[in-house]
């Protein structure tokens, strides 16, 4: 019925045009140009970016609003009538949205009222780029146009895209190939000899070697961030991926391992200049026995009652760093300065090409860990009690020890993360340990893939890397983060790179079957 | 003939509710025992005392002469006390041959730091575990299911997984909670001769609660029956069939068959959980 296709344009029309419209009051359409921009090589980061850009910006909204449309109401028979009615309602009733919220605050520039009290981001010169340059009705009608034509058409697009046997089939074709290569014997014999294992791994061993030397001081920092994200990533995946017991304020792992660290090796305020290694065996100490302290008294509890308890746990280590009580043992707000870069036979490599490759080791030794922990005894063990802590005692689990060892072992890792940021910043205080880095931690986790441990490398790269990369998405980051969750946990929530388990009879017996002749 | 585990005055009381009540049970070594008793009468809570689940208020329960009440589960386990469950659970989100993995666990030693620096031990045991769970899935017939994910079982291979699990470390006793539950005939009849041979190939002492009496009066060699947490009966199958005290009292004095009132219960029950 034409009438659904319809009903199905109109309501997702209303969805694209609050999006838009909000889009529009907190200032996003000037960075989403300013994002066009970028991808077309033009920087454009401190004024406000061509309306070519924007334009592209909106032609892609409203294609998107098009797509939708003509992908919900897909029912048979598929014409493409159907298609450019969702698609051009969609795009219609998105645009009429968005030129009355940009017809109002254009009339509102127009009489020098400034809306800037209430809402800060809607500055004249956004409005102005809203309405495309115009008067507010003539801006408004060409809003409503673009939109209208960008959805109608993209949805046209895709129903031609979906129908024509050519195009699919092309398509198809090329994948298939591709795939055939792929699983075919002599890529198969390829890549399964041993000399392409060593291969790929002298390849990746070359490339770790290589890029910290070109990238220079900016992205070995930026790189050097999501290395400590990856470090604590993996730790946080071992007590919450594996073993299931949410940790929330982890961060206060993160802090006992930097200002074990600091104040071992800073001048003041106790002048221990201790040995860099030592002092970073000692901080990642502090900070499992951190996690040992910690879980005694509450793991043989069952529930959320470590989500609660550690985030307690945060909020008072960071205050009592914070507080004029501790000032003469931690340095106070002030916090810890001075402290050591890493030293090796006596030389000190303090350079930011070095310390990329002490962070690279450290990534390496403890994803290693991980792995080898991942498939063991102990790891199944863990998961097992994430799954049915009752069962899993009752299988001979002592479910209290082992979710002990995965907190304290988390805790290190934290700890770890803690030594290496403190000492490539020669600085670390209270701020540094603000809640924020727990919950970064756990939606890098969460987006990555709870329990996987590339997952956690693509989250940590996503979360850490990209917003670096996207500078000018800097303001909107906390919004972001909070409408990936709730996508992640309705499309995928599992993550973008699922735990799958291993294939155990199978391989038994294929290698059982080799080893005859 | 040796006492593979006792229970002597067990009582277990949840607030005024007296769920077991000083129960005596005696299980030899080598036998196949059974509880039976309408719902509520407090088989199951019986098994989580034994288990260790629940520390009884008072009583104590000896396994080959060794008091456990009062241990924790895992330490229960250990010794060599294996259970299923009423309703299965599994380690769902594992593979079958995981789920068995994982239930070797007592028999092995090796630890993280093991587990780390991958030593002889990690490795020569993880070997032997696959090769064990392997050996174990072709034991209850799920030869070739082993990588898929228990959750994904059909319910007859999710029951034999389980009684797989439990038999990976190797126990001396087992404690089948409802091993036919939810089965038909021709399955029940299976399982029924599974949990046998059990017994006599494997040697262990076998502990069960059935509400299918066929089952029951066929495989037990001693019967206990308690009502409302406390044993009325006790004796060979063909005992407990002509005992006027349970036929009375708990099973009514009007039903002639044992059998039928039992399956009509069993349907209600059935019903009402639909």
């Amino acid at each position: 019925m034409r009438s659904s296709a319809l009903d199905k344009g109109l309501r997702t029309g209303v969805i694209f045009g609050i999006v838009i419209a909000i889009m529009f009051l907190i200032g996003f359409t000037v960075t989403g140009a300013g994002l066009v921009g970028k991808l077309f090589g033009v920087s454009s980061s401190y004024n406000t970016p061509p309306l070519t850009f924007f334009v592209i910006f909106m032609v892609l909204m409203g294609a998107w609003a098009g797509i939708t449309a003509a992908a919900r109401s897909l029912t048979e028979p598929d014409t493409l009538k159907r298609a450019l009615t969702a698609g051009a309602s969609a795009g219609a009733v998105s645009g009429l949205i968005s030129a009355v919220v940009g017809f109002i605050f254009g009339t509102l520039n127009a009489n020098a009222i400034d809306p800037r009290t209430y809402l800060p981001m809607v500055s004249p010169e956004s409005t102005k780029l809203f309405l495309m340059n115009q008067s507010p009705l003539t801006g408004s009608l060409m809003l409503l146009g673009v939109l209208t034509v960008s959805g109608a058409a993209a949805a046209g697009l895709s129903f031609y895209l979906r129908t024509h046997d050519g195009v699919k089939s092309g398509a198809r074709n090329i994948t298939e190939s591709v795939r055939k290569t792929i699983r075919s014997e002599g890529v198969a014999r390829v890549t399964n000899s041993p000399y392409a294992r060593y291969g790929f791994w002298l390849l990746v061993a070359a490339l770790l070697i290589i890029l910290p030397r070109t990238w220079g001081g900016y992205w070995n920092y930026v790189f050097g961030t999501v290395g400590i994200y990856i470090i604590l990533g993996l730790g946080l995946n071992i007590i919450t991926g594996w073993a299931g017991q949410l940790v929330i304020g982890y961060v206060a792992f993160f802090a006992v391992g930097a200002y074990t660290f600091a104040l071992l090796t800073a001048p003041e305020p106790h002048n221990l200049t201790m040995n860099f290694w030592l002092a970073l065996g000692l901080g990642v100490l502090a900070a499992g026995i951190s996690g040992l302290l910690i879980g005694l008294p509450i793991l043989n509890l069952r529930g959320d009652y470590l989500a609660i308890v550690t985030l307690g746990f945060a909020e008072i280590v960071r205050i009592l760093l914070k507080s004029d009580l501790m000032t003469e043992y931690t340095a106070g707000p002030r916090g810890v300065r001075d402290i050591a870069g890493p030293t090796l036979f006596g030389r000190s490599f303090v350079s930011d090409v070095d310390f990329m490759y002490l962070i690279i080791i450290a990534v390496l030794v403890v994803t290693f860990i991980a792995y080898r922990l991942q498939n063991s005894r102990t790891g199944k063990a863990w998961y097992a009690i994430n799954l049915d802590e009752t069962v899993a005692r009752a299988t001979g689990i002592n479910a209290f020890a082992s979710k002990l060892l995965a907190l304290s072992l988390s805790a290190a890792m934290a700890g770890l993360a803690g030594v290496l940021f403190a000492s490539r910043n020669q600085f670390t205080g209270p701020d540094d340990h603000a809640l924020m880095v727990s919950i970064n931690v756990i939606c890098l986790v969460i987006v990555g893939g709870i329990g996987n441990i590339p997952g956690v490398f693509l989250g940590a790269f996503a979360l850490k890397g990209l917003p670096e990369i996207l500078r000018e998405t800097e303001n909107y980051r906390l919004l972001i983060f909070g409408v990936l969750l709730i996508v992640m946990m309705r499309l995928r929530p599992e993550g973008f790179l699922p735990a799958k388990r291993p294939v155990l009879e199978k391989s038994a017996q294929t290698s059982s079957k080799e080893a005859q002749p | 003939m040796t006492t593979c585990i006792e229970t002597k005055q067990v009582s277990k009381i949840f607030g005024g509710l007296t769920a077991v009540n000083t129960v005596d049970v005696v299980v030899p070594e080598h036998a196949i025992a059974s509880i039976i008793g309408p719902n509520g009468a407090g088989k199951t809570t019986l098994f989580n005392c034994i288990s260790g689940y629940y520390v009884p208020e008072q009583g104590q329960i000896e396994f080959f002469g060794n008091a456990i009440q009062g241990q924790p589960t895992y330490k229960v386990a250990d010794m060599g006390i294996a259970r299923t469950y009423q309703n299965i659970r599994l380690f769902g989100d594992m593979t079958a041959i995981e789920n068995v993995i994982v239930g070797q666990y007592p028999r092995f030693k090796a630890n993280w730091v093991d587990a780390i620096l991958s030593t002889r031990r990690e490795r020569d045991e993880a070997k032997q575990a696959i090769e064990e769970a392997r050996r174990l899935l072709k034991f209850v017939g799920l030869e070739g299911l082993g990588d898929t994910l228990a959750r994904n079982l059909p319910y007859g291979a999710q029951r034999r997984l389980e009684i797989a699990r439990a038999l990976a470390s190797k126990p001396r006793l087992l404690l089948l909670d409802e091993p036919t539950a939810g089965m038909n005939p021709q399955e029940t009849d299976t399982m029924t001769h599974f949990i046998r041979n059990l017994r006599d190939e494997l040697g262990i002492t076998i502990l069960l609660i059935e509400h299918d009496m066929r089952v029951v009066m066929g495989i037990s060699d001693q019967i206990s029956v308690l009502d409302y947490g406390t044993k009325i009966a006790e004796g060979k199958p063909k005992e407990i069939q002509s005992n006027q005290r349970v036929i009375e009292a708990y099973l009514g004095p009007d039903v002639t068959s044992l059998t039928k009132k039992y399956q009509l219960r069993k349907k209600q029950r059935h019903d009402a959980t639909r």
